[in-house]
């Protein structure tokens, strides 16, 4: 016999009402995170921003090192902001459109952040994991080593290196590599200590599972909330780091360009009056970074189960 | 307590010796000799100048050399780029002047920081508290490189463009604090009854440009925690045997507040050094940040890792006072 059509109904809503009802861990955090306002206005903004970066060549008829020979040295009043010449943002100082040039320094900016969070995610978890999770005399060595690590003063070091081994982007990704690990590793490393002595961790001890699943398969799973939260709010310091180097000029070299060395271009020429040489690479890096900020608080409210 | 500080030392004084190390082996590694130019020399030339700095010599003796006079004698040997002048020249010139911009944007943004951060906690949901936490927030995005053209932009030629005259003079070094007498036309100079003058103004940019950022890390540090010290039982005991507010936080809510800005120090120092390389190149003060970019450009070996060594070193000992200080103010730590 066949059960009537309102009883299937009924069974499906319920199953439905059962389906809604049970709600894993980061559909949870994601409703959380929807919540907050300002973490979602920034992440509009980013992907705004990263759109810009990706797309932005299309919108403008000038290449970023095509040189105006008939704007050069006349900037402060041929070069402003126009629809009309094309040029949205002017001109710099060599007659170059810097709509261009802002989208190549948005995007440098952009990807020395997210290779710094990459490297940090990787080498910063696994790192702190092992340490965390095999104790005693090899925590303490790695950690002693961490330790060292983080009272060199790097920026010193790595202006050192590009200068040793001449300056290339690529060498500003691997000296940001070589730093960014560090704080994840500590934080890494703290959760470790915590989860390590739960009992599903015990449990794959005891039928004989090699240490290193354990770590891979129970351990880092159960990190990624608080790494995702710092790689998010580690993304703005790297950002903002090598805007520093290149802001003194060691960092990214033209005829490439990067949103620190567009704003020391800005800087060098405002008493000229061309202010939107440094203002509109300003607005881009404020942005980015108020952006990154926000959607990483946004993330710890959502994912930190301190909070909660 | 003394062999926490030897125990502190030990993995300093090793740590050190890494960095000199380190950064000799960098240099040694480098593509070029500090001579090669576009128009190379004789190579007898080349061979008694690389003689006279002893270049010529095996790498370990070179090594063992600079590890023995900079460990021993401070001496970082001669730079390779100011033919005149040894690199201890150098930074006997710039160092004091970043000193006076490090130590005073030290003083500001701790005192102002903590001075924020306590009002904002005592005042928690006022308007002070709004002001304090949109200040900590928004300063979050204005890292020294970003301060520095701001303030130099309205302060300098903005006010400029406007009245004729610039309020702030847009660099400079004046020979310090203490000044003979105040120039004509000087803002921010105060003559002082015994004689001389206080002379700020060509300071003022340079400090708030470099505190600005770390004074808002620690306004937000410090308001966290007094909060949280605030709700705690022994100042609920304090309150109710009827001590005044003003005494329950100097006397007893203060220090425990500060065993976290404290731990902060240390890396707001280390960032405060390393942004007075900003400082220096953007306010042409004459510092030794100044002499930095300029032989990282010029690639004068010998002068970077002096500098390298002697920012190291100076990390290493502020770090080390700073746990010292812990260790002093936090009960809970045995050593």
């Amino acid at each position: 016999m066949y059960p009537n059509p309102s009883t299937v109904e009924a069974l499906e809503d319920a199953a439905l009402l059962a389906e809604v009802q049970g709600r894993s861990l980061w559909a949870d955090a994601r409703t959380r995170f929807f919540r907050n306002k300002a973490a979602v206005v920034s992440l509009v903004v980013l992907a705004l921003i990263a759109l810009f970066a990706l797309f932005g060549q299309f919108l403008t008829q000038y290449e970023r090192d095509t040189v105006d020979f008939a704007l050069m040295g006349a900037n402060a009043h041929k070069g402003a902001p126009s629809f009309e010449t094309g040029h949205y943002f002017g001109t710099d100082n060599s007659g170059r459109d810097l709509f261009a040039r802002v989208v190549q320094g948005t995007g440098i900016s952009l990807m020395v952040g997210i290779v710094g969070a990459m490297v940090a995610v990787i080498v910063g978890t696994l790192y702190g994991a092992v340490a965390g999770y095999f104790g005693g005399r090899i925590d303490n060595i790695m950690m002693r080593i961490v330790d060292v690590l983080m009272s060199i003063p790097f920026m010193f070091v790595l202006i050192l290196m590009l200068v040793i081994f001449g300056r290339s982007i690529f060498m500003l990704f691997l000296g940001i590599g070589l730093i960014s690990w560090l704080d994840m590793a500590r934080i890494a490393r703290g959760q470790t200590l915590t989860i390590k002595n739960k009992e599903f961790v015990e449990v794959a001890h005891a039928t004989g599972v090699h240490p290193m699943k354990i770590i891979l398969r129970h351990i880092v799973p159960n990190l990624l909330g608080i790494v995702i939260v710092y790689a998010t709010l580690l993304v703005p310091s790297m950002i903002i780091f090598e805007s520093f180097i290149s802001f003194l000029g060691l960092g990214v070299q033209e005829p490439n360009t990067s949103l620190g060395a567009l704003i020391s271009e800005g800087a060098g020429s405002m008493q000229y009056g061309t202010l939107w040489q440094l203002i509109f690479p300003l607005i881009f890096f404020v942005l980015t970074i108020f952006s990154f900020f926000f959607v990483g608080d946004g993330l710890r409210d959502a994912l930190d189960p301190k909070d909660r | 307590m003394l062999s926490f500080i030897a125990r502190r030392l030990s993995v300093a004084i090793p740590t050190l010796l890494i960095l000199v190390v380190l950064s000799f082996v960098l240099m040694y590694s480098a593509p070029g000799g500090p001579f090669n130019s576009e128009r190379p020399l004789p190579p007898q030339v080349l061979a008694n100048i690389e003689a006279k700095y002893g270049l010529d010599q095996p790498f370990w003796k070179q090594i063992v050399n600079y590890v023995w006079s900079v460990t021993t004698q401070f001496d970082f040997g001669p730079s390779f780029q100011y033919k005149d002048r040894t690199v201890n020249d150098v930074i006997a010139q710039g160092f004091p002047v970043t000193l006076t911009y490090g130590f005073w944007s030290f003083v500001v943004a701790v005192v102002v920081g903590v001075s924020l951060g306590i009002a904002a906690a005592i005042k928690q949901n006022s308007w002070l508290d709004y002001l304090a936490v949109g200040i900590s927030v928004g300063a979050q995005v204005l890292p020294n490189f970003v301060m520095a053209p701001l303030l130099t932009l309205g302060l300098t030629l903005g006010w400029f463009w406007m009245t004729g005259a610039a309020l702030l003079p847009g660099g400079g070094w004046e020979g310090g604090v203490i000044v003979a007498a105040c120039a004509e036309k000087d803002n921010f100079c105060f003559g002082l009854p015994w004689g001389g003058a206080w002379r700020f103004d060509y300071l003022i940019m340079p400090v708030i440009a470099l505190s600005t950022s770390y004074m808002a890390s620690i306004a937000r540090i410090t308001r966290s925690s007094m909060l949280e010290v605030l709700n705690t039982n022994f100042i609920r005991t304090a309150k109710a045997k009827g001590l005044p507010m003003g005494r329950v936080i100097r006397k007893h809510a203060l220090k425990p507040t500060m065993l976290p800005v404290l731990s902060y120090l240390g890396p707001a120092f280390v960032g405060m050094i390393t942004g007075s390389v900003i400082i220096d190149v953007f306010f042409s003060t004459g510092g030794i940040g100044q002499f930095f970019v300029n032989s990282a450009f010029n690639r004068d070996y010998s002068v970077i890792m002096g500098i390298t060594i002697l920012v190291g070193a100076l990390t290493m000992f502020f770090n080390l006072v700073v746990d010292i200080l812990y260790a002093w103010i936090d009960p809970k730590i045995r050593y």
